[in-house]
């Protein structure tokens, strides 16, 4: 009988060190999901533009939101969930934390929230980031973080079409940090340290009515 | 010494005290002013047009036009004649309003005028030919818009052959060309006339005499002051803001739908330009170009890969050589083998790249003709040998104490993005 618990209970451990391992190796799925699937949840994730009344907002919406789900902004502006980004908090923004040789960034709410998101911003001031990467306030983000060296080659229609569907993706309020000025960067030779895997903002995004 | 000539001698004296220190004070304030000028510069300025002045900030290679090179004196946007500098109002304007259709944006919510007038002030102390002053020209009363002007004005669009770069109908329909270089070596368009939102200097028929009236310095757009009369110019002017369409913020649903499906049919019919416009719009050129340690692009490397990201806990990815290149390129790469990469992730090896820094998931998304059109595009790309490494994953035990680290005790390991080319080029090109 004896012999036959410290047997079970070998068994049981050799188990949990097998399980703790498969574990670390394959969480998160990376590899052992298929391709297409992330593809599929990046299309998915991005809210439709069904709703919109008017159609020329629409069509002009659909434009946007094509630009904005193959650039990929959901790859920085996600929210951070229990599990990986939180794909529904859609753009709700603060998974990932830039450290430069100028400032340390988080990425920022681009829900048309009207205390935390875009909502505070016009038209103007975010096709000036897109274009430029000039805030309201003066300050400007290092195109190796946020790449609008890249967005401001979109003709000046396609980016009007990116800031109208943001003005159409459902709110969240979650407050993301400002910038603060300093060397952030940790590692000799690196001009970028990207963090991940946390919620960077304060507290967890709130949808707004 | 009489007493009168006493006085004089006194008043003499104070007189040229007076006029020193007027002048030293005077001389001060302008050092003073260009030393502000300079603070205003390196805080909001130096990141496009670079420390020295010389247009090579970090951003500076990533953006069409190019950022201005401060340092020869020659604008784009000036009322004085060719050859001259422009005027302080000029380049207040450009600061003020920005230049439409380019990455410079508006300053004049963000800076005050003092600060405007002291950064002008620094970058005319860039460059010496502003020792010289401008020849400003005379605008005259002009032409006001009539059908009558309009139609004269095409005659003199045809007369001048303006149409052999900007097309027939002012967006290149049967031009000769419409791709040219700037001054600079850097690729030129000749500007759609039907898109006056995009003039670099703005759209009204004053501003576009102007440019006809100067000509852009350092790009292809030469003054016609010799080759028409100010009234030709006047009427081409009038014709040319005829010939501008609604932008797509001011149109109807069916014009929406007309617009893009040219948009859509044109990208069809001409692939290479599509392609290079998704490529520069993609940020592919950000991660697949190496850079200094003030993070501007290598010269030369562009899209020639050799950028390190160190991505904890899974190992070393260096971004590959996007160029036709048929060593270390894609020149032997099939068109498929580099659509997987694109919408796959995978490499022509099989090796599996993570769903990030690469954002192969996002770019599986777009239609399977702009993929073919980043493909056309990259083909043209000119060659640069840089033999890029192959992802190193990381040895399985550190990698497992890595995933510990993340999984359990709750850290965010960075990935880490290098300075210099990890490719063969060693950044020298």
């Amino acid at each position: 009988m004896k012999k036959f618990l410290k047997w079970t209970l070998l068994v049981v451990l050799v188990l949990a060190v097998c399980a703790l391992g498969a574990f670390l190796y394959f969480i998160p799925p990376f590899f052992s999901v298929a391709p297409e699937d992330f593809t599929k949840e990046a299309e998915k994730s991005a809210p439709s533009v069904a709703s919109i009344a008017d159609p020329a907002e629409r069509a002009i919406a659909e434009r946007g939101r094509y630009l904005v789900v193959s650039a990929g902004c959901i790859g920085c502006h996600a929210a951070a969930g229990p599990q990986g980004p939180d794909l529904s908090k859609y753009l709700a923004g603060g998974a990932i934390k830039s450290q430069t040789h100028e400032a340390t960034y988080v990425s920022r709410n681009l829900t048309p929230d009207k205390e935390t998101g875009l909502g505070r911003r016009t038209d103007d001031e975010v096709k000036r980031v897109l274009r430029s990467g000039v805030f309201p306030d003066g300050h400007i983000v290092p195109t190796t973080t946020m790449p609008w060296g890249a967005f401001a080659n979109w003709t000046e229609e396609d980016r009007h079409a990116v800031v109208v569907y943001l003005r159409h993706i459902p709110a969240f309020r979650h407050q993301t940090p400002e910038p603060v000025p300093g060397n952030g960067v940790t590692i000799p030779g690196a001009f970028d340290e990207e963090h991940a895997w946390k919620n960077y903002g304060t507290g967890d995004p709130t949808p707004v009515k | 010494m009489t007493r009168t000539s006493v006085r004089s001698v006194l008043l003499f004296a104070a007189t040229v005290v007076l006029l020193l220190a007027a002048a030293f004070t005077l001389t001060r304030t302008r050092l003073e002013a260009q030393q502000r000028g300079k603070a205003v510069y390196d805080k909001h300025c130096a990141e496009c047009h670079g420390r020295s002045g010389k247009g090579d900030g970090a951003a500076a290679a990533y953006v069409a036009p190019h950022p201005r090179d401060f340092s020869t004196g020659r604008y784009k946007i000036r009322s004085t004649e060719t050859g001259s500098v422009p005027t302080d109002e000029d380049l207040m304007r450009s600061v003020r309003q920005g230049l439409y259709g380019t990455a410079m944006p508006a300053w004049d919510r963000i800076l005050s005028d003092t600060d405007i007038q002291e950064v002008v002030a620094y970058i005319k102390s860039l460059s010496p030919q502003f020792a010289t002053p401008p020849k400003v020209v005379d605008p005259g009363e002009g032409t006001p818009s009539s059908p009558e002007s309009i139609t004269r004005g095409q005659q003199v669009y045809e007369k001048l052959q303006c149409g052999k770069c900007h097309g027939t109908d002012g967006r290149g329909t049967g031009a000769v060309t419409t791709e040219f270089q700037d001054d600079w070596k850097q690729p030129l368009p000749a500007a759609d006339l039907t898109q006056p939102w995009s003039f670099r200097g703005g759209a009204t028929s004053r501003d576009i005499y102007l440019r006809f009236r100067t000509g852009m310095a350092g790009t292809p757009m030469p003054s016609f002051a010799e080759a028409a009369s100010d009234k030709e110019m006047w009427d081409l002017a009038n014709y040319v803001v005829s010939l501008g369409r609604k932008p797509v913020w001011s149109m109807t649903a069916q014009e929406v739908a007309d617009l893009y499906a040219r948009q859509d049919a044109e990208a069809k019919a001409n692939p290479i330009k599509r392609g290079e416009y998704l490529v520069n719009s993609l940020a592919c050129v950000l991660c697949h170009s190496p850079v200094d340690d003030q993070r501007r692009m290598l010269p030369g490397m562009r899209l020639a890969g050799g950028v390190l990201f160190r991505i904890e806990p899974y190992g070393d990815f260096v971004t590959g050589n996007l160029t036709s290149d048929k060593e270390t390129g894609l020149g032997n790469w099939t068109d498929d083998q580099i659509k997987t990469v694109i919408t796959k992730g995978t490499l022509r090896d099989g090796t599996r790249l993570l769903p990030f820094p690469m954002d192969w998931g996002s770019f599986a998304t777009m239609q399977p003709s702009d993929i073919d059109a980043i493909v056309k595009y990259l083909r043209t790309v000119p060659p640069v040998s840089n033999r890029v490494p192959a992802p190193r994953f990381k040895f399985f035990p550190s990698y497992m104490w890595g995933k510990f680290k993340l999984l359990i005790l709750g850290g965010d390991p960075p990935i880490a993005i290098f300075t210099g080319n990890a490719g063969s080029a060693g950044g020298q090109r």
